[in-house]
């Protein structure tokens, strides 16, 4: 991998921006942070260790709301979304892995394919751990992952030092095109393997995540303990809203005039009663103990996460925050393994 | 993508919510993190939030009715002709056969702006709003015990609580926000106690459930209270400093025994013991309780029980105590504060006194009315007997939530001239003479009271579909229409600050501050500019507090032979009120079959019924055709039904009862009987005849 030295993150964004949308997370003022455009000459800092945000990446690939096609006048007509060249701009390694992981379920989904193909991922690698996070555990962080990123950003421990730039694809090469830079002389792959191993360290075991999904693996976890979970799901949707691996939709159908239909797809939850009700009314889960336990074989099955090498969590910890319940990642492999 | 902060408007919780605008339309909603009532989570309706406010279905032109049928008008049109109709009314039947019922969920500015135009610009009382059937009862019965009808304590005192105790509210379903952090009081140590006749969510995961029969509210809290004399446990110093002298309640409560309240109740007497010493000796007990107090013709008398309860054992006007009733629509404290009830003016200044008639009248620079005005169950009755001629109704849906749904509808019928302010043509639209599209929470700005006080900030994020335009804008182009020039605002801002000139509970509020602060909970003046998180603290509104003697009051109406089963109504966490918002979530849509009633298994064991057989449930007043669900959240005995679907009105069947002190109907309890429908017959509730020639549409 290329590796360059970089005076400022900044000039980089400038460069990219000349011919694309770059978005960048950016807080509100307000306790929010969002994905947020900006333009060429913006001025703001970039900061490596803005928290993460309410929101992955995922949105800009797998819309929340899409229309998938119209009828009208008896015909059937396609939809895909026109976007043009955009970045995203100092993406988490967590949500870089989400990314790889939807990347193979929607491979062959024109809709995502689209919005996908169109886009420029530049990794951060991040030297703290957030608060709640455990992707040291989940293998997908701190250090932004091989493949899952074109360009990786790489802050120092030395504030004085200058930033890194690795080069993690073809069109993150090309990217750079038109942009000075000097070759990197510092043992980059030593500094990121302690600043991985100092992220560890703040996380610590995640001995209830590692147990938890050992005992889920094994089938040692008794019915009752999850309809005992199930009664604290309200089935808010909030959880699967955030997870950045969540890919469920549903498909909402408007009339238009003169008989013409609209179908959109939107996010769907799979802790909704309906998910999986059938026309008999039959429902495969039908209690909420079940619908908790299908979620959480989703994350961390073996058996769901063969095909995809990666467990279905990436050790963000938003559905920890979002969960009214107290139900998130951490709060159901603690009472897991309390049971 | 701009995310804008906004409020959720799904209940009185008052969720920080932050609107996700896309090209123009609001595409989805997150949560607002660190927000001091929702620390960064939403319920399943406030997730959907994008779905409800979904321009597809929206009125975008005014409709003025002719021959039955609706056509377009434009606005010049259709408010020339309100102008006309209620002028006319007001000529044939005087100032007073007039009248506006205002809205819970439009904003605290719609409010005032609706009040104004009834007093100012009507010159009559004759405007209310929907609070009658939530929480009137809290109103009228804390104003005789403490003076005041809010929550007297704030959502964040959960966190503050030893002890919890719920009282007739499905906290996790219809507050979600609320039952969240009750839960996790819970697991951070304080003990939660709900007293309801279902097992809800909370009441299964609570260290204790009383679970009362239906409507026995009163000789429960009377019971817990006789033993808690009995015992001494009373607070007595709090009883000497703060309330008035309660040797009234003593003897009254001295006469009844424990073994009485056990078969009154159906709880057992170890338990009832067991609950009057925690909650007696809890250093604080947050009350909380919804509509399973209030909507019973004992209504105001549940809430002054509940009332006695906590001043005996003096658990309130401290951090983590408190009675807090949960209010039901976003901004149904702010309709309330706002004024938008017959007898008061905003912030509760009384309508009846010379001195405020004179103050407004001052204000607003023109007469106000001096005769009394009529609730809003009174204008149905005045237009059933011909005394109310023209109605304007701002966004609300009494068709299909208020009870004895064809009542309402003849009265609607009866009226000479109905105006409607909506989003889409829900039922109440549908009976209209006009229809008047009006802007969404999204669509403009504005604030909200939750129901903890505390007045919130909306903005606008995105613009209102086709011509649709603000309460506030409507109502000040009537007014000047109507000759009064004094509601010419120009922004929504302008309305708040008029208001707040006038108001004394927010005399300290302005944008600029809400925003500083996240919201600020009144009363808000020159001697509480942070505004006031814990009421009563010192004294109350009323000096001290008092204490009545109650006697228990059956519901009106109970099983007989012919009715034998106990009938109740309640919500489901997927969905509010009408449904008219939620249900146009496909997801949220796709949760619930419309058209259940719930019923204990070994009724319909005993019966022969199974899970979704089809039934005709029938009350006094009418029938409705519906599929069982089988569930132990409910005693044998009494069965309930959700009130959000059309197509299963269960006000067709609830009895109008009412609190003879706050006019609260009875919907909680009536008497119904069950009839299994031949097999192969599906439920079907066609809209009867007498409603068909109503319900004239586009």
């Amino acid at each position: 991998m290329q590796a360059f030295e970089l005076d400022r993150p900044e000039r980089l964004r400038a460069h990219l921006a000349q011919n694309a949308t770059v978005y960048e997370v950016q807080a509100d003022g307000q306790g929010g942070e969002h994905w947020e455009s900006v333009t060429v000459d913006d001025q703001t800092a970039f900061r490596s260790d803005a928290a993460t945000p309410g929101f992955s990446a995922k949105r800009f690939f797998f819309a929340e709301r899409e229309v998938l096609f119209r009828f009208e006048g008896g015909q059937f007509l396609s939809t895909l979304p026109e976007v043009g060249p955009q970045v995203l701009f100092g993406v988490h390694a967590c949500d870089l892995q989400a990314v790889a992981y939807q990347d193979h379920f929607f491979a062959s989904d024109p809709y995502y394919q689209t919005r996908r193909r169109a886009t420029l991922l530049v990794g951060v690698d991040c030297l703290e751990s957030c608060e709640g996070g455990f992707c040291h555990t989940m293998r997908s962080g701190p250090e932004v992952r091989h493949g899952s990123a074109d360009l990786v950003l790489l802050p120092r421990q030395n504030a004085a030092a200058p930033w890194l730039l690795l080069v993690a694809s073809q069109a993150g090469a090309d990217a750079l095109e038109g942009l000075a830079l000097s070759p990197a002389s510092d043992d980059w792959v030593a500094e990121r393997q302690a600043n991985s191993q100092h992220v560890a360290r703040q996380q610590g075991e995640q001995a209830d995540i590692v147990n938890g999904v050992a005992l889920l693996n094994a089938g040692r976890i008794e019915a009752a303990t999850w309809e005992r979970l199930g009664l604290q799901c309200l089935g808010c949707s909030g959880c699967t809203s955030v997870c950045p691996t969540c890919s469920c939709f549903a498909p909402l159908d408007q009339p238009g005039a003169g008989g013409s239909v609209q179908r959109e797809r939107v996010w769907d939850s799979c802790l909704y009663q309906g998910f999986q009700k059938e026309t008999s009314g039959h429902n495969p889960s039908a209690t909420a103990g079940a619908r908790v336990q299908r979620f959480w074989f989703h994350k961390f099955g073996d058996e769901i996460n063969t095909p995809f090498e990666h467990y279905g969590c990436v050790g963000c910890g938003r559905c920890d925050r979002v969960c009214p319940g107290g139900i998130g990642v951490h709060g159901v492999m603690h009472r897991v393994v309390q049971a | 993508m701009q995310v804008i902060p906004s409020i959720c408007t799904f209940c009185g919780v008052g969720c920080g919510l932050g609107l996700r605008v896309e090209q123009g339309r609001v595409i989805g909603v997150e949560p607002q993190p660190g927000h001091p009532v929702s620390q960064g989570q939403l319920c399943a309706k406030g997730w959907s939030t994008s779905f409800a406010i979904d321009p597809a279905n929206r009125l975008t032109m005014p409709l003025i009715k002719q021959h039955g049928q609706f056509r377009t008008a434009s606005w010049d049109e259709a408010l020339e002709r309100v102008v006309a109709e209620f002028q006319a009314a007001q000529e044939a039947g005087g100032l007073n056969a007039v009248g506006v019922i205002s809205c819970a969920r439009a904003t605290n500015e719609d409010n005032y702006a609706a009040q104004k135009f009834a007093r100012a610009v009507l010159k009559t009382n004759n405007i209310d709003h929907c609070a009658r059937i939530c929480h009137s009862p809290s109103v009228t019965g804390l104003a005789r015990t403490l003076g005041s009808g809010a929550m007297t304590n704030s959502v964040a005192d959960i966190d503050q609580a030893e002890l919890i105790l719920v009282i007739g509210a499905d906290v996790t379903e219809n507050h979600a926000m609320i039952g969240a952090r009750m839960l996790r009081a819970q697991a951070r140590g304080a003990r939660l106690i709900v007293i309801d006749p279902r097992k809800t969510r909370l009441a299964r995961l609570a260290d204790i459930h009383l679970q009362l029969r239906l409507g026995s509210n009163i000789a429960l809290l009377n019971g817990l209270l006789q033993i808690i004399f009995k015992h001494g446990w009373e607070n007595a110093t709090f009883l000497a400093e703060r309330c008035e002298d309660i040797t009234p309640l003593r003897q009254h409560l001295a006469a009844i025994t424990p073994e009485q309240t056990s078969a009154a109740t159906g709880i057992a007497v170890a338990d009832l013991v067991r609950v009057a010493e925690l909650f007696s000796h809890s250093p604080a007990a947050f009350t909380a309780y919804g509509m399973g107090i209030t909507q019973f013709q004992s209504g105001t008398n549940n809430v002054m029980a509940v009332s006695n309860l906590v001043l005996a054992c003096g658990q309130i006007g401290r951090p983590g105590t408190g009675i807090n009733p949960l209010r039901g629509q976003n901004n149904v404290q702010g309709a309330c504060d706002m004024g938008c009830l017959p007898n008061v003016y905003p912030g509760y200044q009384k309508a009846d006194e010379p001195a405020v008639q004179e103050k407004f009248a001052r204000a607003w620079d023109t007469a106000v009315p001096t005769t009394p005005g009529m609730t809003s169950m009174g204008m149905t009755q005045a237009a059933l007997q011909g005394d109310l001629r023209a109605l304007m109704i701002i966004g609300e849906d009494p068709l299909v939530t208020d009870p004895d749904q064809h009542r309402v509808a003849h009265a609607f019928e009866a009226l000479d001239f109905l105006v409607v302010f909506e989003l889409t043509l829900t039922e109440t639209a549908k009976m209209a003479d006009v229809v008047l599209p009006v802007a969404s929470f999204v669509e403009k700005d504005g604030t909200f009271t939750n129901c903890e006080r505390r007045v919130q900030r909306i903005r606008k994020a995105v613009e209102a579909p086709g011509s649709a335009r603000i309460d506030w804008q409507i109502l000040g182009e009537l007014a000047a229409r109507l000759g009064y020039a004094g509601m010419a605002w120009d922004s929504a801002e302008a309305v708040f600050d008029e208001m707040a000139a006038v108001t004394p509970l927010f005399s300290a509020m302005s944008y600029a501050r809400l925003d500083k602060h996240q919201g600020l909970q009144w009363p808000c003046d020159e001697n509480h500019p942070q505004g006031t998180a814990v009421l009563h603290a010192h004294n109350f509104p009323l000096g001290k507090a008092r204490l009545f003697p109650l006697s228990q009051v059956e519901p009106a109406e109970g099983p007989d032979a012919e009715y034998p089963f106990v009938f109740t109504t309640h919500r489901f966490h997927f969905h509010y009120n009408c449904g008219s918002m939620t249900r146009k979530s496909p997801l949220l849509e796709r949760e619930t079959p419309a058209g259940l009633l719930l019923i204990n298994p070994q009724d319909a064991a005993a019966h022969g019924w199974h899970d979704l057989q089809a039934v005709c449930v029938r009350s006094r007043r009418g029938s409705l055709e519906v599929r069982l669900q089988l569930t132990d959240d409910l005693p044998p005995g009494l069965v309930a039904m959700p009130y959000h679907f059309l197509e299963a009105p269960c006000n067709r069947l609830t009895n109008d009862a009412m609190d003879p002190i706050s006019k609260m109907p009875e919907l909680k309890a009536c008497a119904v009987s069950i009839e299994p429908l031949p097999d192969g017959v599906l439920p079907h509730n066609p809209i009867d005849a007498m409603e068909v020639g109503l319900h004239a549409s586009l």
